[in-house]
């Protein structure tokens, strides 16, 4: 029960603080109390029951030198709430304090509850010595009581550093109120030509932070990050043909997985292995490899080209595309059990299946008549067939949010190839990051810092 | 003027070659009710066609496999929409090339195995193996020793013509011959 953790930790804390600083008052609640309040929270916003209405106020900052910081810390608090969706971002009403005291904060929940907040959150900044603290405590207006109180600290005044420390509170109030982990933390990995050449990248889930992970001045293509972080496997030209390369990020080591034939388009099952598509025993199959480059066994048999795997959670499932009817479509094979099962009947050309992290779901992509390719969902069980993106050129390589709530992809919409990212019913799709060239093939991480 | 008469005999023997294949091989179209096959229709086997023609040096380095991306003694054959079948003219490009191969025994090839920039890229990796594949099993049954001849795919990373329309994409559904020192 991660977020009756969270909570035991701010009480841990605020005790410790309570009895060093004896600053602030503290409503302190039975622990039970406080779960089932948050429990109230998970009850209510379950998907598909409306945005969470936050007022969020700008952080104090009681010592001039630090106002800079503190607006700093605001827009990477409210741009971070912002991205998820989740919310809708209200300012707090001017008199939402009922004095001006900072010492004995009192809220003003009739004026917060007039306004329509569900919840507010407020904090102050302070740095001392190069260590900056952030102190943040939220509100449930309705119940007229404290949700938590922590403070978070970091020990530069970079701007990585910032966006951990205001991330690290953006991911407990997001965990607090819908009872799942959220996206801060996670990572994106995809191909760009910018340098010329078409080379893997990394960003912060919000486009941020850009990181170039390979500069072999040849092709490198369809990167994904093992669960844990730990991983990068891609496919990679440097040696002549396709091969897959495993890239482990504790000691800098890569292996290569040297068949004949090609090595590509990889997926993890776990963090000790990913599958991949190779074609040294005559046929293009899929095949399970462990992280350290030597192959587990193979996973389908079908005569014709089997790719693009792609695991269920509890990694006995895989989505997976089979041309074996002539045109590519997906199928989900039990690898407990071996059985294959056609997943897309509408559609003349489906590939590219990602499932879900929530597990209920595969996007994928269908490749139209009129040559636009568009992103469609669909149940595990084949039901619930949804389309995402029209009109709208090429959308390919879905990609899930470790919540399951939001996708990144790539699109031609606006001429060449870019990231966008959406939420999971096809709302507010946008560009995810501005760079030259062309960004694509998306991975989203499972792994949160 | 012999060279011309060698060009006269081979378009002849290419003439009748397409004729007597044409019953036996079919090339499935695009719509796709048949996954594209590596296989080569068993009735097509070289002591049935008429004897490879003679050549030490391509009638002409235009035509069917020789274009402005294709230049070297070694043709190019090009694959109808998402196949990898070899057509008429395909096989009768890889006789030639098998012929040269035959009389150049110290040479090897590398065949790479292009798709048009259409569908999506992972595919277009795996379904330009195939094509890769196919014309190299095409060379081995008429003879030339599997170990002579690489393959390499390259999906639709390496397009030949970067233009939009059949035109183009046409020229990029290929297998590409490089000769290797």
């Amino acid at each position: 029960m991660k977020f009756a953790y969270n909570i035991k930790t701010c009480f841990g804390m605020q005790f410790f603080r309570y009895v060093v600083a004896a600053v602030m008052i503290v409503l302190c609640f039975p622990l039970s109390l406080l779960a089932a309040e948050g429990g109230e929270y998970i009850a209510i916003h379950k998907e598909g029951s409306g945005k969470i209405v936050l007022a969020l106020n700008k952080l104090d900052a009681p010592v001039k030198e630090e106002s800079k910081l503190a607006q700093r810390l605001d827009a990477i608090i409210y741009d971070g709430l912002d991205f998820t969706g989740l919310f809708t971002m209200i300012s707090p009403p001017l008199n939402v304090k009922n004095n001006s005291s900072r010492e004995n904060i009192v809220l003003n929940f009739g004026a917060l509850d007039s306004v329509g907040a569900a919840v507010y959150a407020g904090g102050a900044v302070t740095n001392t010595s190069g260590t900056i603290s952030l102190d943040m405590e939220v509100y449930d207006t309705a119940g007229a009581k404290l949700l938590f109180k922590k403070t978070y600290n970091g020990k530069n005044v970079n701007e990585q550093q910032l966006r951990a420390i205001g991330h690290a509170f953006c991911a407990d109030l997001v965990e607090l109120l819908t009872g799942k982990k959220s996206i801060f933390g996670s990572k994106i990995v995809f191909v760009s030509n910018k340098t010329g050449f078409k080379e893997i990248y990394e960003c912060d889930f919000d486009g941020h932070e850009l990181r170039q992970l390979t500069n072999s001045h040849s092709i490198s293509l369809t990167p994904a990050l093992s669960p844990d972080g730990r991983y990068l496997a891609y496919t990679d030209f440097s040696s002549g043909r396709p091969a897959l390369s495993i890239r482990n990020f504790s000691d800098g080591k890569t292996v290569t997985v040297g068949k004949s034939g090609v090595s590509i388009d990889p997926g993890w099952r776990n963090s000790r292995e990913v599958a991949t598509t190779l074609s040294f025993e005559g046929d293009q199959e899929i095949y399970l490899i462990k992280a350290d480059g030597s192959i587990s066994r193979r996973l389908t048999s079908s005569k014709g080209i089997d790719l693009s795997p792609s695991f269920s959670p509890d990694g006995n499932k895989m989505a997976y595309v089979s041309d074996q009817n002539g045109l590519p479509q997906i199928f989900i094979e039990d690898l407990q059990s071996g059985q294959v099962s056609r997943l897309t009947f509408s559609g003349r050309y489906n590939t590219q299946p990602s499932w879900s992290p929530a597990g209920d779901k595969i996007a994928y992509t269908t490749w139209e008549n009129g040559g636009e390719i568009n992103i469609f969902t669909i149940g595990t069980d084949g039901s619930g067939l949804k389309q995402l993106t029209e009109s709208a050129g090429e959308n390919e390589s879905p990609s899930w949010s470790p919540d399951g709530r939001m996708i990144v992809f790539t699109s031609n919409r606006q001429g060449s190839k870019k990231l966008y990212i959406m939420g999971w019913k096809g709302e507010n799709q946008r560009p995810l990051l501005q760079s030259d060239g062309e960004q694509m093939q998306p991975c989203w991480s499972l792994f949160c810092q | 003027m012999k060279r011309k008469i060698n060009g006269i005999v081979i378009l002849a023997l290419m003439v009748t070659a397409g004729c007597s294949s044409r019953s036996a091989v079919t090339a499935p179209e695009a719509s796709g009710t048949q996954a594209p096959s590596p296989k080569i229709s068993s009735s097509v086997t070289p002591s049935e066609t008429v004897a490879l023609p003679p050549a030490s040096a391509p009638a002409s380095l235009s035509g069917y496999g020789f274009d402005q991306w294709q230049n070297g003694p070694l043709g190019d054959v090009f694959y109808d929409f998402d196949s990898a079948v070899l057509s008429t003219d395909a096989q009768n490009q890889l006789k030639q090339n098998a012929a040269w191969l035959e009389n150049n025994s110290a040479n090897k090839a590398l065949i790479e195995g292009h798709c048009d920039s259409r569908g999506t890229s992972e595919y277009n990796m795996a379904l330009g193996e195939r094509r890769a594949s196919t014309a190299k099993e095409y060379l081995v049954r008429l003879g030339i020793a599997s170990p002579r001849l690489e393959t390499v795919s390259f999906g639709e990373e390496r397009p030949f013509d970067t233009g939009k329309g059949e035109n183009a994409w046409a020229k990029n559904r290929r297998a590409h011959f490089v000769m290797k020192k």
